[in-house]
């Protein structure tokens, strides 16, 4: 089907409809001037009886209105330390990214060819595997002598298990005829590993990352909000998007909450984006299908 | 067009006749223009076995397609019995039971069992009730040497089964045509041959048009009425030919003189077009 | 009726015949040489009578020269009723089928003939040796028995020989136990234990042997399992008290409302998406604009919109769960091969017919893996919402212990967490198992 060609009808109903979600979060987030009127009494009761607040309209009513998110964003753009949180976030992703991939590819790679390594290390590997990264910050924190250090291990625990699976998986799904075709042209084991295994277990090393990443903001947000001040776990402040979002919290700016979300949302966007282009360039093969 | 003899005996079907006129296809007319079928005329008799041979990619596909309603033309005009399917004017003809496909890879759905597949049309289209169906299903399904695996699924048996219940499944809407793609294609010679002759039967107690496209000119000629050789990309009949051995054939036919004279006058022009479509690297269909 | 003379052949003779004649020429040379073994040469003149119908069926027979009439009785449901039978031919199948003890036809011979005479019962013993071959010799004759006659549960009669010619391989519980035996005798196990003594050893030694400067606030491992298995916990958390549950409980519960929640928006949610190219213009933008915030990213709104901490955890725990759910769905309902929606189509289904009896079905699997994540992303952002969170429940826990210095509970909890998601997301597998039936068989008999 036509894929390639750019499809401008769906893009304007794509623009369309988060115009309305925009216009109808704006009415419903300004719910507390207009639900006093007369004619919406009966409405407002009915929010009563069913345990609401008759002050705004539920959930939406609470949370700040574009137009002011908008304009908190207007005034943070200009202030340092939001941009200083992005790059705090940016490293941490990036190295703890970074890290899982130099430690979890050769390691995954390592399962996948020898049978011995795969029976020692899987087993363990999957015993750990089912406790959440976040769950490992407070024994993160005991051992690292630094903060840092403490959510950069958790980063990386997050990314390393996706990835180490998918290298896993993709390593062990090569067709068998490769490495036939390989052998009988005479090739190395190391030949065999640099020019069968690699190239074939690109693919899913390169969506193992897409997701890894996704996951590597996840739980740099997280570790920010939790060491950076959402518990008593961890004291002085680490900086960050996460951080910058729950200092907002605190400090009763919703609207900043808000524009800090975005700003995530976009950061990890831009980051799978690079990552998805950055793994087309590796694997052209893949783009003619 | 067709000879007496090359007629099935018995009576004569008198629905299903296919008349494919001036059909063009181009995919993409402001893209890459690529044109699948050029300028291509057939005529199918009412009852008629008509195979269509041609290299991978060529577009008989498109052909086949285009009559049951998955794909559009760009110019030409397909009908059947005399009702316009698809035109110039009205470019995509509406998929009904009239006209069922057999697919290449089966399409037998495999989260239902074999029974309830092939129960499947009438009781959609609202014709039988449920239980009605079913026995019809069974019956039908007997017929065609198909008991014991009724309540199967689709992928506890194997694919020559499949395909055969597939082909039942079809004929329960009691089509005017039966149209397969390259139906046989995944499976091994002998369990072709078998088939073969199962189609036949089939085919000779329910006098269906059938339009099945194939690479395989043994196939075609042993089965069809006609057999219509289409060129490489974009394609259209490059030779039509008519195979006047009597029906009701049995694979005694493939050892006779006449097959293998009409194999060595076909052979040829069938090479030619496969040596054609290798050199511009065609990617299958 | 004179006996025919029946002589035997020479093997070689025999076998050249076999492997000219359909069914047997499927099947290795050391498998004929078994079948020639008990096969017997006979002739016969123009006039006499192989058998009658009505007879008793015990061998079968091949035309090496020759014309045999072979006339079936009235009543058999048969295509062609009077066949001439000649070099190369296969007849007299009644003899391998138990439910067809007597002969179907009357067998003449018209012209002098030659015939290889095989008893059944003994051509299915020497097929039993080689079950597989067997197999593929008896799918051969059915499908040429079927060409001539409908005989009934002809495919169940096959079953049945089929099951007694693989008597022998293990069946049922002993396939389990089969299985149990060869992974024992391979070094997976003992790789696994040297794995584990590996990590557990380390962690013992690290921590209460060599105490590493950097393990010196960890707890060791004894400790953590004494406290564990504490009838009187130090810190509160055992297996035996009762708190331990209740935080167990709660915690299961929380993800349980969510993800039943994030299913049941999120698959139809995801079908429509899937399946309306006009729904998914619509939607799915604002889908993909939400989805890349990361979930704890929500969190102080949460809090804002509901005001029961309660409810927050529980929305936090859905979203996640709901963007993994729908967005797998998605995929799977686009993932659907087109042929069976053609199919549905040529057969007359209409559009929301296609829908329930191709879409729902065939995007099942999809479905069901997008819920094992959903399932462990539930686990994931409900130990977040519970570190910054609410009262109880296993993250709550992990993170009040670290607070109150209970280290050893802190990996008490970071166990339990593991096990407990482990056994959900097997859960989930489970279900699908058994909505899927026909998944699960097709995949046992191995793709064909």
């Amino acid at each position: 089907m036509a894929g390639r060609k750019f499809d401008s009808k769906a893009l304007a109903k794509g623009v369309f409809s988060i115009v309305v979600f925009l216009v109808l979060w704006e009415i419903g987030s300004r719910s507390k001037t207009w639900i006093t009127a007369e004619s919406l009494s009966g409405f407002r009761d009915a929010l009563g009886a069913m345990g609401f607040s008759k002050k705004y309209l539920p959930w939406i009513g609470a949370i700040p209105a574009p137009s002011e998110v908008v304009l908190a964003w207007g005034t943070v753009l200009f202030d340092p330390g939001y941009w200083h949180s992005w790059m705090m976030s940016g490293m941490r992703v990036g190295g703890g990214f970074f890290a899982a991939m130099l430690v979890g590819i050769p390691f995954g790679l390592a399962l996948a060819v020898s049978r011995t390594t795969y029976g020692i290390g899987f087993p363990v590997f999957e015993l750990l595997r089912p406790i959440p990264p976040l769950a490992w910050v407070p024994a993160s924190i005991i051992f690292w002598p630094t903060q840092e250090l403490s959510i950069a291990f958790v980063t990386f625990l997050g990314a390393f298990y996706t990835i180490v699976i998918n290298v896993v998986g993709g390593a062990r799904s090569i067709d068998v005829r490769f490495f036939q075709a390989a052998q009988s042209m005479g090739s190395s084991k190391a030949d065999i590993f640099r020019r069968v295994i690699l190239p074939g277990t690109l693919p899913s090393i390169v969506v193992g990352s897409a997701v890894g990443m996704g996951i590597t903001w996840e739980v740099v947000v997280a570790a920010e909000m939790i060491s950076g001040g959402g518990s008593q776990v961890g004291g002085t402040s680490g900086g960050g998007l996460g951080f910058f979002i729950w200092n907002s919290y605190v400090g009763g700016s919703y609207e900043q909450i808000v524009v800090g979300m975005i700003s995530i949302g976009i950061a990890g966007f831009i980051s799978s984006e690079l990552l998805r282009h950055f793994g087309k360039y590796l694997t052209p093969w893949l783009r003619l299908r | 067009m067709a000879a007496a003899t090359a007629m099935p005996q018995g009576a004569a079907a008198t629905r299903g006749a296919i008349r494919i006129e001036d059909v063009v296809k181009i995919y993409d007319p402001e893209g890459a223009a690529v044109m699948a079928v050029d300028h291509c005329s057939l005529d199918i008799a009412a009852g008629e076995i008509c195979m269509i041979v041609g290299p991978s990619g060529c577009g008989k596909t498109t052909l086949l397609n285009a009559i049951a309603g998955f794909h559009e033309i760009t110019s030409g005009r397909i009908t059947l019995d005399g009702e316009v399917l698809c035109s110039t004017e009205k470019p995509r003809s509406t998929p009904g039971s009239d006209r069922v496909v057999v697919f290449q890879n089966g399409a037998l759905f495999p989260w239902k069992s074999n029974l309830d597949n092939v129960a499947f049309g009438p009781v959609m289209q609202g014709k039988l009730s449920k239980t009605e169906a079913r026995e019809k299903a069974l019956s039908m399904m007997a017929d065609a040497g198909l008991n014991g695996v009724e309540h199967n699924f689709p992928g506890e048996v194997s694919s020559g089964v499949r395909r055969r219940i597939e082909i039942v499944r079809a004929l329960m809407n009691d089509p005017k045509v039966l149209l397969l793609d390259e139906p046989y294609r995944a499976l091994d010679s002998l369990t072709k041959s078998v088939m073969h002759e199962a189609l036949l039967e089939i085919y000779y107690r329910n006098k269906v048009t059938i339009f099945f496209i194939t690479h395989d000119l043994e196939e075609a000629i042993f089965l069809g009425h006609k057999v219509a050789i289409m060129t490489s990309r974009p394609c259209k009949p490059k030779k039509i030919l008519t195979v006047d051995i009597p029906h009701p054939r049995d694979y005694g036919v493939l050892t006779s003189k006449r097959f293998r004279e009409l194999i060595e006058e076909t052979n040829e022009a069938v090479h030619e077009e496969a040596v054609k479509a290798f050199q511009s690297g065609e990617k299958e269909g | 009726m004179p006996t025919p003379e029946k002589q035997p052949m020479s093997p070689e003779v025999m076998l050249g015949i076999l492997k000219a004649t359909m069914p047997f020429q499927v099947v290795s040379e050391a498998l004929l040489r078994k079948i020639a073994a008990i096969g017997w040469k006979e002739s016969y003149r123009a006039g006499q009578t192989l058998y009658e119908a009505g007879g008793p069926a015990e061998d079968l027979f091949i035309v090496v020269s020759g014309k045999i009439d072979h006339e079936l009785q009235p009543g058999v449901n048969a295509r062609r009723p009077m066949k001439t039978l000649v070099e190369g031919d296969v007849f007299g199948w009644a003899a391998l089928l138990e439910k067809v003890p007597n002969r179907l036809a009357k067998a003449v011979c018209t012209e002098d003939a030659l015939i290889i005479r095989i008893n059944g019962e003994e051509l299915l013993k020497v097929l039993g040796s080689d079950p597989d071959a067997g197999d593929v010799v008896m799918s051969r004759f059915a499908t040429m028995i079927t060409r001539d006659y409908t005989v009934p549960d002809l495919f169940a009669q096959l079953r049945g020989i089929h099951r007694k010619m693989h008597a022998r391989d293990p069946q049922g519980m002993n396939v389990t136990l089969y299985r149990l035996t060869r992974w024992l005798k391979s070094p997976r196990p003992y790789l696994m234990f040297i794995g584990l003594s590996i990590f557990f050893g380390s962690w013992y030694l690290a921590v209460e042997v060599f105490k590493l400067p950097r393990f010196r606030e960890m707890p060791g491992i004894t400790t953590v399992v004494i406290e564990w298995l504490n009838p009187n916990p130090v810190f509160g958390l055992s297996l035996y008290s009762e708190e331990y549950y209740k935080h167990i409980a709660v915690s299961i519960w929380r993800v349980t409302q969510a993800f039943l929640l994030a299913t049941a928006l999120g698959v139809p949610l995801g079908l429509f998406l899937g399946w309306s190219k006009g729904v998914k213009d619509y939607v799915f933008p604002i889908f993909e604009l939400l989805r890349p915030i990361p979930i704890l990213a929500w969190v102080p709104i949460a809090i804002v919109m509901f005001v029961a901490t309660e409810s927050a955890v529980i929305f936090l725990t859905f979203l996640a769960s709901f963007f993994a759910t729908a967005l797998n769905t998605m995929l799977g309902v686009e993932s659907i091969d087109e042929s069976y929606v053609r199919a549905a189509n040529c057969l007359g289904a209409s559009k929301s017919q296609v829908f329930f009896h191709v879409i729902v079905p065939g995007s099942l699997p999809f479905v069901f893996t997008g819920l094992q994540i959903s399932v462990g992303v539930s686990w994931f952002s409900l130990v977040a919402a519970e570190m910054v969170s609410g009262q109880y429940g296993l993250g709550y826990v992990i993170n009040t212990s670290y607070t109150m210095i209970r280290y050893p509970t802190i990996i008490i909890g970071m166990i339990t967490l593991g096990a407990v998601g482990y056994v959900t997301s097997a859960m989930v597998r489970v279900a699908g198992d058994y909505m899927m039936q026909w998944r699960v068989r097709e995949l046992a008999l191995g793709s064909r």
